[in-house]
């Protein structure tokens, strides 16, 4: 019985088709495509700072049509390789949250901040391409956007677990459908034929030990997710701070006096991250 | 002039045929079977075939003839009965590219083998992995250009080390490569939207791009820019972070190759200097030697006349 459920909800939420966004970045977009004089850095700048139209341009650029699945994972290639029309056309074909944008902005601001958390994490640990880390950091609870619009009844239900028990939102996930947003993310991943590496990240960033391939990706979001919730930077949807699990800063071979060089970095880009907030 | 072939032992046919394209030369065979050979020997540029033959059935004529590759390309119209609608054909298995239902209707018949025509021209000459224009029509495009006396620059590109990577990584990863050196060059040219330009595919890792003079240095760091940045993530995590892949080379010894790298050979037309396009690519040849001998992306530029 449970399995059937599981099986069922997975069906409901690969079937995602509109995810929207919120309506600060899409404006932004909007006008930058219009402007023919724009550049792609320009235009990859903005479209970095929401999770779901970099998800929808990694899904396209990485979707068997093109001819290289799985090889794309940052915002600035994918658009080099879409190119203007079709970025105009995701655009275009992006609606706005309405009613929910109101309690889904904290999830949009913490997944900002985990971005940038990310990034300055794979700086101090010295990888490569810490463009790639920020996607993940960006991308690392969009399970739980896909799960909010395609389960709405059960967000209701996890809602409601949350405020009755002392549970954090994983938790009350589990609870309520049977899985988390990270078993969301993994299968999303594959669904949408994203890079390995961002699979891994997404899907291990509560366990980064469990990944095979990729353990630093995990890793550094997992530091990341627990640098921007103890900064309280937006909300991943309680009010905890998520545990440090030391295994992280071992795979990165990180101290956590290490960590003190991010904060400092974190302090001024997280107050720049404060006028992404429309109105209040 | 053009040479339509027509396989049908009805005279209203043809007649019908003759007046819809009066200027193109026709050929008539009563008989399936003694069509093959002209078939074979002197394709048309356009086969219309009745189903309905005395001696072997229209399908069973046009099976033998695409079954070759170097005939799938001449467009095949076949002329039906509506009934024969009914037995449920398997256009899957049937490569004919349109049909028509008897009695013909005239103005429908002409709009019908205009547009399979005019379809035929265009699916002829692309690439079949990258879907650009492939060497008919560069070669068209160019001698247009040169006849008109346009001035443009003429660019060739291709891949060092690809051949490398084929081997280690099979060819649907080195078609992954080739599929994103397109977009890279597509995009970059489209990005100065309104100008007059072009992106061609002469097959494997060669391809052509045409731009106005002015604007090719600026496009040509663009694409290596791009590509030099993208390239990295189509090899394995190892090779990706040495920088280099082993591989056995043409004479079986195995050695290491760099990250593939991109040369770019422009050539100019500027006042008229190029008089045919075999100029162009001699010239592109000899420039690209020079490119090659850069083991990281680069281009050359043609500076022979140009100040």
């Amino acid at each position: 019985m449970m399995q059937d459920l599981r099986v069922e909800r997975k069906g409901r939420l690969l079937a995602v088709k509109d995810l929207p966004t919120l309506p600060t970045v899409l404006d932004e977009v909007s006008k930058l495509v219009q402007d023919p004089a724009s550049s792609t850095e320009q235009i990859a700048k903005v479209i970095s700072k929401d999770q779901v139209l970099s998800a929808k341009v990694l899904k396209m650029v990485n979707s068997p049509i093109y001819g290289f699945p799985r090889r794309i994972s940052t915002i600035q290639h994918a658009l080099v390789l879409l190119g203007f029309n079709v970025i105009k056309g995701l655009i275009i074909s992006t609606s706005v949250f309405d009613i929910m944008a109101k309690n889904m902005i904290g999830l949009w601001e913490h997944s900002l901040g985990c971005a940038l958390a990310c990034s300055s994490i794979a700086k101090i640990a010295g990888l490569k391409d810490p463009e790639e880390y920020s996607v993940a950091g960006l991308l690392h609870d969009l399970g739980k956007v896909v799960a909010t619009v395609q389960l709405p009844e059960l967000k209701e239900e996890i809602d409601v677990l949350l405020k009755e028990k002392e549970l954090t939102y994983i938790e009350a996930e589990v609870e309520v459908m049977g899985f988390g947003h990270d078993r969301v993310n993994a299968w999303l991943s594959d669904h949408w034929h994203l890079p390995l590496r961002l699979r891994e990240a997404l899907a291990w960033h509560h366990r980064p030990k469990s990944a095979q391939h990729y353990p630093d990706m995990a890793a550094v979001v997992h530091i990341g997710d627990f640098l921007t919730r103890a900064f309280e930077v937006g909300s991943g949807g309680d009010d905890h701070i998520s545990y440090l699990k030391p295994e992280a800063l071992e795979i990165l071979n990180l101290k956590l006096t290490d960590l003190e060089k991010v904060l400092d970095d974190l302090g001024q880009e997280f107050v720049e991250l404060s006028d992404f907030r429309p109105e209040d | 002039m053009k040479h339509f072939f027509l396989v049908s032992s009805d005279a209203e046919l043809f007649k019908l045929f003759k007046e819809i394209c009066p200027q193109v030369q026709w050929s008539v065979f009563e008989r399936g079977a003694g069509a093959i050979e002209y078939l074979f020997n002197d394709p048309p540029e356009l086969l219309i075939v009745d189903n309905d033959l005395d001696d072997i059935s229209g399908l069973e004529l046009i099976r033998l003839f695409k079954s070759e590759n170097v005939y799938r390309q001449v467009p095949v119209v076949l002329c039906l009965k509506k009934e024969a609608l009914r037995q449920n054909l398997d256009f899957s298995m049937i490569e004919v590219d349109d049909f028509l239902v008897k009695p013909l209707d005239k103005e429908l018949t002409a709009a019908r083998l205009k547009l399979t025509l005019a379809r035929a021209g265009r699916a002829l000459d692309a690439n079949p992995l990258t879907k650009l224009p492939g060497n008919t029509s560069i070669i068209h495009k160019i001698q247009e250009l040169i006849v008109r006396k346009q001035e443009f620059a003429l660019a060739y590109a291709d891949l060092d080390h690809f051949k490398s990577f084929n081997d280690k990584y099979g060819f649907s990863r080195g078609d992954e490569v080739l599929m994103m050196t397109a977009r890279v060059i597509v995009n970059t040219i489209r990005a100065f939207a309104g100008m007059d330009s072009f992106v061609g595919h002469i097959g494997g890792d060669d391809f052509v791009f045409i731009v106005p003079p002015d604007k090719v240095e600026t496009v040509c760091k663009m694409i290596i820019q791009s590509f030099d940045s993208i390239v990295p993530n189509f090899y394995d995590q190892e090779d990706r972070t040495q920088g280099f892949i082993r591989s056995t080379d043409r004479q079986g010894k195995i050695q290491t190759f760099p990250i593939m790298a991109l040369s770019i050979a422009v050539v100019f037309n500027l006042k008229g200097e190029l008089s045919h396009y075999g100029q162009a690519s001699q010239i592109a040849m000899n420039l690209k030697k020079l490119a090659k001998k850069n083991p990281k992306s680069c281009y050359v530029l043609d500076r022979r006349k140009s100040s």
